[in-house]
């Protein structure tokens, strides 16, 4: 088995690079690609921009480095009004290495809605089934046993069930899982069963290719037999060009989320006008509540409880609703949220051990576009809509009402001002929240959409292949293909379609 | 253009010159020169001011805890994280600064800017971009305060008043692991 080559490597420029698939980005979408291709004998390089991060060498379990190395734009891109911290990874595995490790397949009304409404013919749940299971094999999904409920969670489970509301217990890709409690800046204990332990090392067996600090620039050719593409060498951070070099494939495969992807395509002048447009963030709101005994939330599984009893699936409408997850994160991250300046920040700070939190998941409608600035860099524009604003409020009642239930002696919603609610008494004033540009820090770990999957040039950026239209042999595979918000948690949606997708390319270059 | 509408042309323009003029003659000097700071890769040393006090600001020495972002100098870590970030990024982080620092003169009609408001002043006036009218002044606002909340959190002199033990994997990796 090869080795992952870094670029940033001193010296390291490689030459004559040819192959069958060069796959771009290597989160859920293109490791999964990428793995399928290589064991069904393809010849396969996989590029990734970020580094490789393994271990606690290098996945120190610190805010400042960690989301500087792990994280698209260091952890601080923003939509265009910067109300939503749109958070990606940028790291060989992609969003699996940072995120919370919530396996939730897409639900039998989401698929039907695509079918329905969106010309998802060929995916439907029944038909989509085996890809379902081989996406949970991959993930070596299990539900989050009684024992690893942390008091974060317990409270959140407590409050839920004292107003008789559904939740439940989430599944996740853990395995031996010490609870070191830094899910969110990546697993030093390598407990994750994300693409970097699994997809990625079946990828090199099978003979893949593997570049690290390596980013694909320009798509030329994309017409022809033979596709150029252009590649910067990086830094050892990642942070400035070194080198170019290009690899020549017959066929390439995009998948750098929704972002990354639009922006390479868009850079390459590949795509149709629908490409950019119908992008979902599925922002979410962070809500605190400060108990009278310590919490101790830093340790232990993030997120293992949901409220569910609010989300809705719809065969007409896919997913909606809302639903409420425990979360917790560690302190700069957590440091970053509080917007009140001055001493009242550092007293809320003061009180973290006391502190139980939650983030509340707002399905949208895909309503964004993204574009390029002049420089060539990506602008997300999203504006958040009147109906979601309306569900955000509904949402965040339900949720601090459900602490005080289970007896939060305060809840607080980091707007600016800060809304502080004191009892239940105090509801009403959820309304006093806008959610105005700029006036709340909301956060969307979900992008999705703006290469949209579909039957017609007019409806969408790509055929049912994910093959963009226009190109021959120019595909898509990540979250930028769904038509709408695939679930509550996008990994096992994506790793679900790049293996569906991944075994129609392997079929059809054979 | 006739010869009348020619000079009423070139004295408006002439005119509008030099209250152009005035106003960014008496904009520097409201804001007055700042001490040179040594090592600075992007920022000039107003902005290093701009930054330094707007750190202090949010989030200020003593109080519930002692330490405060003037004990970690974040305005550097600021400089710093610039001097890797596309020129562009730059230019508008400039930008912002100097925002910030004419903003009581700009907002509020003061004749003062930011650096030389005395600090009860200096948080009157930062809370108020967070909830000010203007959509800029709150992009700003977030944007600076997100940066320092994870820079000021992250360091480890302040954990202890967050009851935060630092990374765990040296204290927990030893435990059996639960399995599923």
């Amino acid at each position: 088995m090869s080795d992952v080559l870094d670029c940033a490597a001193s010296g390291f420029v490689p030459h004559d690079l040819k192959c069958d698939f060069l796959v771009i980005g290597s989160g859920c979408g293109g490791g999964t690609a990428a793995r399928v291709l290589a064991e069904a004998g393809k010849d396969v390089i996989l590029l990734e921009e970020g580094g490789d991060f393994v271990g606690p060498d290098k996945l120190s379990q610190r805010d400042t480095p960690m989301y500087d190395q792990l994280y698209v734009d260091r952890g601080g891109r923003t939509n265009k009004d910067r109300t939503v911290n749109i958070l990606s990874g940028r790291v060989l595995g992609g969003g699996g290495v940072i995120n919370a490790c919530d396996v939730v397949p897409i639900h039998d009304a989401t698929w039907a809605y695509w079918q329905k409404h969106h010309g998802w013919h060929d995916f439907s749940a029944t038909a989509m089934q085996p890809y379902v299971q081989r996406a949970l094999a991959d993930l070596s999904a299990n539900r989050i046993l009684e024992q690893q409920i942390n008091r974060n969670n317990q409270i959140l489970r407590q409050g839920t069930q004292a107003l008789g509301w559904r939740g439940e217990v989430m599944m996740h890709n853990r395995v031996k899982c010490q609870g070191l409690g830094s899910c969110l800046i990546g697993c030093p204990a390598s407990a994750k069963r994300n693409p970097r332990m699994v997809a990625i090392p079946k990828a090199l067996a099978a003979g893949a290719r593997v570049l690290v600090r390596a980013r694909a620039t320009l798509i030329r050719d994309a017409t022809t037999d033979r596709k150029r593409v252009e590649v910067q060498t990086l830094d050892a951070k990642g942070y400035h060009p070194v080198n170019r070099f290009a690899i020549d494939a017959k066929c390439v495969i995009v998948a750098a989320n929704p972002v990354g992807t639009v922006a390479l395509l868009r850079n390459s002048h590949l795509g149709n006008d629908q490409l950019g447009q119908h992008v979902s963030l599925q922002p979410q709101v962070p809500i605190v509540a400060l108990m009278a005994d310590p919490v101790n939330a830093f340790e232990g599984i993030p997120q293992a409880y949901a409220m569910t009893e609010f989300e809705r699936h719809d065969p007409d409408h896919g997913l909606g609703g809302f639903r409420v997850e425990s979360i917790f994160g560690t302190p700069g991250v957590l440091g970053s949220l509080v917007s009140q300046p001055g001493a009242a920040g550092k007293t809320l700070m003061a009180q973290l051990d006391h502190a139980a939190a939650s983030l509340i998941l707002i399905p949208d409608q895909p309503v964004g576009q993204i574009t390029l600035r002049r420089d060539g860099r990506p602008e997300i524009d999203y504006t958040l809509t009147a109906e979601w604003k309306a569900r955000a409020r509904q949402a965040v009642r339900a949720a601090a009402r459900a602490y005080f239930a289970a007896g939060a002696k305060m809840v607080v919603i980091p707007a600016a001002p800060p809304l502080v609610l004191q009892s239940e008494a105090q509801l009403a004033q959820v309304e006093t929240l806008t959610f105005d540009a700029a006036t709340i820090s909301l956060i969307s770990a979900h992008q999705q959409g703006g290469g949209r999957l579909g039957t017609s040039e007019a409806t969408s950026a790509c055929d049912l292949n994910g093959q963009v239209w226009g190109t021959r042999g120019v595909f898509i595979c990540d979250g930028s293909i769904f038509p709408s918000s695939s679930s509550s948690h996008t990994m096992t949606p994506i790793i679900t379609m790049a293996h569906a997708l991944a075994d129609r390319l392997a079929s059809h270059a054979s | 253009m006739n010869a009348v509408s020619r000079r009423r042309f070139l004295v408006l323009g002439g005119s509008a010159a030099a209250l152009a003029a005035g106003a960014a003659g008496s904009l520097a000097w409201l804001r007055g020169s700042a001490p040179d700071v040594a090592g600075l890769r992007v920022l000039s040393s107003q902005e290093y001011r701009t930054m330094a006090a707007i750190g202090r600001t949010h989030i200020p020495q003593g109080g519930a805890f002692g330490p405060g972002a003037d004990d970690f100098d974040l305005a550097r870590l600021f400089d710093g994280y610039l001097a890797d970030q596309p020129e562009a990024d730059q230019r508008d982080a400039a930008l912002a600064l100097n925002l910030v620092e004419f903003g009581p003169v700009l907002f509020e009609q003061h004749a003062v800017t930011f650096s030389h408001l005395p600090p009860d002043a200096q948080l009157a006036h930062w809370s108020a971009w967070g909830t000010a009218q203007q959509q800029t002044r709150r992009e700003i606002f977030w944007s600076f305060s997100r940066f320092l909340g994870l820079t000021f959190y992250d360091h480890e002199a302040v954990w202890p008043h967050i009851a935060y033990a630092g990374p765990s994997f040296a204290r927990l990796a030893t435990r059996p692991a639960v399995t599923p």
